[in-house]
């Protein structure tokens, strides 16, 4: 029993080393760093003096419109995206797992190997995609009569979608095609048998079957969401696009720190940012946790 | 001292204490080297054109000062960002370029020292008093300005004579060879709003007569919306809503790709612009001309777009040798020389007497051998004297760019845009405890 303990204990050092390390350590000087602001006197010429402000920080943050807006993307992001990527996905798993898709590998692969390209690459690709004058898609939708402004207000959004789409549809696919190649054979045998056509097998019998990975795919991608940064950060800085410089609120931190110089502020938002996060994913997986006991 | 340590250990949980020890080590490096007979070893960060020429320069005729130079992302593109967090992290290099525009924010940030001690009244006397005002904040000295940065008007000379197209004098003349330009050819446009770049913006308001910041015993006075500025700016919308200028990011492949199909025919720039136009279209040798920026009035006058100084960080242990690195590359002959040389720098030099040097140098062949130093020294006499830069230059320009980029046809306007860059300035401004007005 000893030895065991002492076991676990040595095997699980590196964990929580590292663990505290690369996270306790980091939110604790971030929440520390937040309750702080720099200071000046006079014109601002002589230099700052750290002043602890308690939550002021946060008020600041709360109070820009700017850093709410950016929660507002958020929504309108997971509202835009998820419904797609789920739709998506399951889509183009269902015809892998039918009977009639053929080179079934090279489909899966095709699909997946987007997810393999880094986000920033992704994003850099399709910024040259959207730039008038310079893309052949551009081009195309225009002598088609198509005259899109990926760069514009109203663009914004379905741009940064379409890249995410890109970079995770095929990612998801896999999730959900290994969850349908899960299903006992027979119980499709027996409903082929009792006379079910290939779509009513797909929606009556393959869909609720793998709910419990559509529920998941759904949870991870609402989270992931909200730490969206990379992509529009670049159709930020390389384009003069309206996607703005706080339009995430990762983004907002990012823009306080490095463009205004602001740590106290950056930290005090990438603090409400992580609560955010955490309340979410708590109030979710109890909400599913709880499902699950009814159902059983 | 690390070899002996590593004998003794022998246990794989003294990797930290080793990384230590090792760093003590580097840290006993640097003491070593600035003794006695070793020269003392600076480094610098810059991104201007022709840096890594003027250090090589530097380096293989002193003896006394070695200089290390890294080359860091230009300035918004992510360069402050790499000084300020490694002025914080206490590992910044002895000097780094900074704009006129964001010096005072570097300033009241804390991160430079004052340098009046080795950069004295008469080093500032010989260079452009407007580029020493700009430089001096709160009666200290933080930088030796290196260039001024007069605008100027580049343009596709071939292509406006094809056009038949006069060269503009005036805005009026400017509008109205728009509107030729694109009659001419109905995908080619005059000129390029930078959505993406505020600073353009703001050298033509400082040209109208603009003055954004201006300090007032302990106040600042925040004013974006005087008459300069407000005619300005319904010019520039007058001309985005009218179709008459692209509206593509600065510098961007979606710019450079019009200037090599000549869809865009005119840059409106600065001096370091003539070096910038020559790298980047090679193939368009001989076919873009300088002319003066445009005005109100007919009559000369320029604002400022851009321009670099040196300054030396508030940690460098040895400011009198960046000092020396700094003014060698900003007031002697040599310096200019070697910087220009390389070819890809067109840079206006800020000290006076040292202009017949920077114009020897330059090879104005691509420019069909117009005398664009000439052309420059007049712009740069007309710099307007009023404008200074703000503490906030971060929070003002980021605010701004974020709404330009979503003027569109009935959409925000270039005046909401700057009234948006005002608020974010004020408050900030508040937020860091200072007085301001506006």
């Amino acid at each position: 029993m000893k030895a065991r303990t002492r076991a676990a204990a040595f095997l699980l050092t590196p964990f929580f080393v590292l663990f505290t390390a690369v996270m306790v350590v980091p939110i604790g000087y971030a929440v520390w760093l937040s309750l702080f602001t720099e200071k000046q006197s006079g014109l601002g010429f002589g230099g700052t003096e750290t002043v602890f402000t308690g939550l002021d920080n946060y008020t600041a943050a709360l109070g820009d419109r700017a850093f709410r807006e950016g929660f507002g993307v958020l929504l309108g992001y997971c509202l835009f995206y998820i419904p797609l990527l789920i739709a998506g996905a399951l889509g183009l798993a269902l015809l892998l797992d039918s009977a009639l898709a053929r080179a079934r590998r090279f489909f899966q692969l095709a699909l997946f190997l987007p997810h393999a390209v880094p986000g920033i690459i992704a994003a850099l690709i399709w910024v040259y995609l959207y730039t008038p004058q310079l893309s052949p898609v551009v081009e195309a939708m225009e002598a088609g009569g198509i005259g899109f402004d990926f760069f514009s207000p109203g663009g914004a959004l379905p741009s940064v979608v379409n890249i995410a789409l890109w970079e995770w549809l095929g990612y998801n696919m896999v999730i959900f095609y290994a969850a349908l190649q899960a299903i006992d054979r027979s119980v499709l045998e027996a409903a082929t048998v009792d006379g079910a056509g290939s779509w009513r097998i797909a929606f009556s019998i393959k869909v609720p079957l793998v709910r419990a990975s559509l529920v998941m795919v759904g949870l991870f991608t609402v989270i992931g969401s909200l730490q969206l940064f990379t992509e529009p950060l670049i159709l930020n800085k390389g384009t003069g696009s309206a996607v703005t410089s706080t339009w995430t609120p990762n983004m907002y931190a990012y823009t306080a720190a490095f463009d205004r110089n602001d740590y106290g502020l950056a930290a005090a938002a990438s603090v409400l940012l992580a609560l955010t996060a955490a309340l979410l994913s708590f109030g979710v997986t109890r909400l599913t946790g709880r499902r699950k006991e009814k159902a059983a | 001292m690390s070899r002996t340590w590593n004998r003794t250990s022998r246990v794989i949980a003294g990797t930290a204490t080793a990384l230590a020890v090792l760093t003590a080590c580097g840290g006993g490096g640097d003491s070593a080297g600035s003794s006695a007979n070793k020269p003392v070893t600076i480094t610098f960060w810059g991104w201007a054109k022709g840096s890594k020429d003027v250090v090589d320069a530097f380096n293989a005729s002193h003896k006394n000062i070695r200089v290390t130079f890294e080359e860091i992302p230009s300035g918004t593109a992510g360069g402050y960002a790499k000084i300020s967090n490694a002025v914080k992290a206490g590992n910044a290099p002895d000097l780094v370029s900074i704009e006129y525009s964001s010096l005072p924010e570097f300033v009241s940030s804390g991160a430079l020292q004052d340098i009046g001690d080795e950069f004295t009244e008469a080093d500032r006397a010989k260079l452009l008093p407007q580029a020493v005002e700009l430089t001096t904040l709160g009666g200290k000295t933080w930088a030796v300005p290196f260039d001024a940065a007069p605008q100027a008007f580049f343009y596709r000379k071939d292509l406006f004579e094809k056009y038949q197209v006069a060269v503009p004098k005036t805005w009026d003349e400017f509008k109205a060879a728009a509107e030729k330009v694109r009659k001419a050819d109905a995908k080619a446009r005059i000129g390029t709003f930078f959505p993406d770049d505020p600073t353009t913006f703001e050298a033509m308001a400082w040209q109208a007569g603009a003055q954004w910041f201006k300090a007032e015993n302990d106040t600042w006075k925040i004013d974006t919306t005087d008459p300069a500025t407000t005619k300005v700016a319904a010019y520039w919308q007058g001309l985005v809503d009218a179709d008459l200028v692209h509206k593509n990011a600065s510098f961007s492949p979606e710019w450079t790709g019009s200037l090599k199909n000549g869809t865009t025919i005119g840059y409106l720039g600065a001096s370091w612009g003539a070096g910038v136009l020559k790298g980047t279209l090679p193939e368009q040798n001989g076919k873009w001309a300088v002319a003066p920026m445009p005005s109100w009035d007919g009559k000369p006058a320029s604002g400022m777009l851009g321009g670099s100084t040196f300054a030396v960080t508030k940690d460098s242990r040895n400011k009198a040798a960046a000092v020396e690195f700094a003014e060698w590359m900003s007031t002697t002959e040599a310096g200019v020389k070697a910087r220009i040389a390389s070819g890809t720098s067109s840079a206006f030099p800020a000290a006076t007497a040292l202009r017949p040097v920077a114009k020897q140098a330059f090879d104005a062949s691509y420019y069909g051998g117009q005398d664009i130093y000439a052309l420059f020294e007049r712009s740069g006499a007309s710099i307007g004297q009023n404008w200074a830069w703000g503490p906030t230059t971060g929070t003002t320009n980021t605010a701004i760019k974020d709404q330009f980029g979503k003027i569109t046809k009935g959409g925000p306007t270039i005046a909401d845009a700057i009234r948006t860059g005002h608020e974010a300035t004020v408050a900030e401004l508040k937020k860091r405890g200072l007085k301001v007005e506006g």
